[in-house]
């Protein structure tokens, strides 16, 4: 099995894999959510319901992958940013999994499918850096991680 | 360090989440009528509830009655029974069912599924239907059979003139029957089709005959709450309709009834009432169920409106035509109450104060804190109409505290002698309750 590896040449973390294939089921439920918001049709809804639900546990493994990873040492620092976006995300989408249990139109409108906007926006750079939260390299004196 | 800061940011969303599912019930006594006082709908994360957990009762346990009438099972055992229905030579018929079960469509429905089994919902139903024999009227039955077996979910049943018919979920069945018989071997014949699966997420069929007996109500709920399972799989349901009892022709007497759990004919006047269910969800003092005259042809809200013109925002597209001619019940029980059978009384053969009206069986629900219903009350009748605040008549199937659930009362009826008969689902009896002209 091919080991991850950092820039800097040492072995990198397992979590991004998690945390992209999770991002990528929170977003998804942006596009599902405007198809209902376009048809009405309720299983576009469903299935946001199950993409956000997916997204959630992802999430949690996500967590106890990144505690491996420090355990492990792949992982030395936070790199906060992305945790913020990453972490507020989950947040909100655990609120918006909530949401997505009412009935009919108001499961996503209006206030699903804003939340599912706002975590795809808080996703998106998160994963444009690579869904990585954290860095391997240990700083120098004075410097911030 | 990391766990800090996560919990620091869980907090406040935990807050939202309790203030979210503190919604309290108000007074249930400000929604009888037939202007209940309807407050603004809410839309919750968590909609309040509260589920109280199936004990059943204990040997010597009974639901509590007005003093100077009495209470005893007069059955015990049975699977889940619904209906109780008497038949002309005063044999009763109890009914014992329950849902056919029906598949998950989202996240949402494996926890509902958790809170309905917590709730005493999800036991098996007998399918069948048990005959017992009360001769002497004593409250004894002397004989308890199996008059009907390998149901498909029943729930209604009538005798004309020689016929039961049975309600299954599915399908209203015909059999020769004649009063005095103990068993039915023979197959029964199909009347007509019903509304009913996949889903069939309300799939209690009530009946009732009309006066000359040349046709049959039937209540068909809707298949869902509020259309979360899609527009298209509520055609044709939400709605009452008229079979004939000789052909099978079908057409709907009256639609927007979202779950008319039962229909009773008033005596002397012939006038089709119903007992409905109304939608969840929106808060625990909406929306009402209600007792209410059914007029031919009449639309009464579902999905688009309650109570006559409030309009339902999780319905869309909305129909403002549909709601411009929404009719408003006659009757609020108050919310949350799941009244789940209805029969008018004929007289003062339990009590003076019980001689015009209809008396209702609350099921009780988990959609609201406090609970409600849970109890079968008298709605008093004035010239015909409903009027004035019910009575309680068959109280406790909460117990004490009311942390947890005896018995859920369904459906009732009157016997022979004028005492009223009620079916209790989750305590698996009748309960008979005779009055003053007994002694």
């Amino acid at each position: 099995m091919a080991r991850p590896v950092g820039p800097d040449g040492v072995p990198g973390p397992f979590h991004p894999f998690f945390i992209g294939l999770g991002g990528a089921l929170l977003m998804a439920a942006l596009f599902t959510d405007y198809m209902y918001s376009s048809n009405a049709l309720m299983q576009w809804s469903n299935f946001s319901a199950w993409l956000i639900t997916g997204g959630l546990v992802l999430a949690l493994i996500a967590v106890i992958v990144l505690l491996i990873d420090f355990a492990i040492g792949r992982a030395r620092l936070i790199r906060w940013l992305d945790f913020a976006l990453v972490g507020v995300a989950a947040i909100l989408s655990l609120v918006n999994v909530f949401v997505h249990t009412r009935d009919a139109w108001t499961t996503v409108m209006p206030t699903g499918i804003t939340l599912s906007l706002i975590v795809t926006i808080l996703l998106l750079p998160a994963g444009l850096r690579g869904w990585r939260v954290t860095a391997t390299r240990v700083p120098a004196p004075g410097e911030r991680a | 360090m990391n766990g800090t800061r996560l919990r620091a940011a869980a907090a406040p969303l935990v807050l939202a989440l309790v203030a979210a599912c503190s919604g309290q019930g108000g007074d249930p006594a400000r929604q009888y009528g037939p202007d209940p006082m309807l407050p603004e709908p809410h839309q919750y994360l968590l909609p309040p509830m509260s589920v109280p957990k199936v004990v059943g009762w204990k040997s010597g346990e009974a639901p509590t009655v007005p003093a100077g009438m009495r209470i005893q099972a007069m059955a015990t055992g049975l699977m889940h029974p619904r209906i109780v229905y008497t038949l002309p030579n005063g044999d009763i018929l109890v009914v014992e069912s329950n849902s056919p079960g029906s598949k998950p469509f989202r996240p949402k429905d494996y926890i509902q599924g958790k809170v309905k089994a917590r709730a005493g919902a999800a036991a098996k139903g007998g399918n069948r239907i048990t005959l017992l024999r009360d001769a002497d009227g004593d409250g004894v039955p002397e004989l308890k059979t199996v008059l009907l077996d390998h149901l498909h979910s029943p729930y209604g049943v009538a005798w004309v003139a020689g016929t039961l018919y049975v309600a299954n979920t599915d399908a209203i069945l015909a059999f020769p029957f004649t009063p005095g018989q103990t068993q039915i071997t023979a197959p029964g014949t199909k009347l007509t089709d019903l509304p009913a699966g996949p889903i069939d997420h309300h799939w209690t069929k009530a009946m009732v005959a009309s006066p000359d007996g040349s046709k049959l109500y039937v209540g068909v709920g809707s298949n869902s709450n509020i259309t979360e399972n899609g527009m298209d799989v509520e055609e044709g349901r939400a709605a009452i309709y008229e079979v004939d009892r000789l052909t099978g022709a079908k057409r709907i007497y009256a639609s927007g009834t979202r779950n008319p759990t039962n229909l009773a004919i008033q005596p002397g006047t012939g006038q089709l009432f119903a007992v409905v269910n109304e939608r969840d969800e929106i808060g625990p003092d909406l929306v009402p169920d209600y007792l209410s005259s059914i007029k031919d042809g009449g639309f009464y809200g579902w999905p688009y409106s309650y109570w006559g013109q409030h309009v339902d925002v999780r319905v869309h597209p909305q129909k403002p035509e549909m709601v411009a001619k929404a009719i408003k019940p006659d009757y609020g029980l108050s919310s949350h109450v799941a009244a789940l059978g209805v029969t008018f009384s004929q007289g003062e053969t339990l009590s003076p104060q019980f001689a015009d009206g209809a008396f209702v069986g609350e099921h009780g629900s988990w959609d609201r804190d406090p609970l409600n219903g849970y109890q079968v009350i008298f709605v008093p009748f004035v010239n015909g109409r409903p009027s004035g605040a019910p009575i309680p008549v068959v109280t406790d199937f909460l117990a004490p505290g009311h942390k947890t659930v005896r018995g859920r009362p369904v459906g009732v009826t009157l016997d022979r002698t004028g005492a009223l008969l009620i079916a209790d689902d989750v305590g698996n009896v009748v309960w008979r309750v005779s009055g003053t002209a007994h002694r």
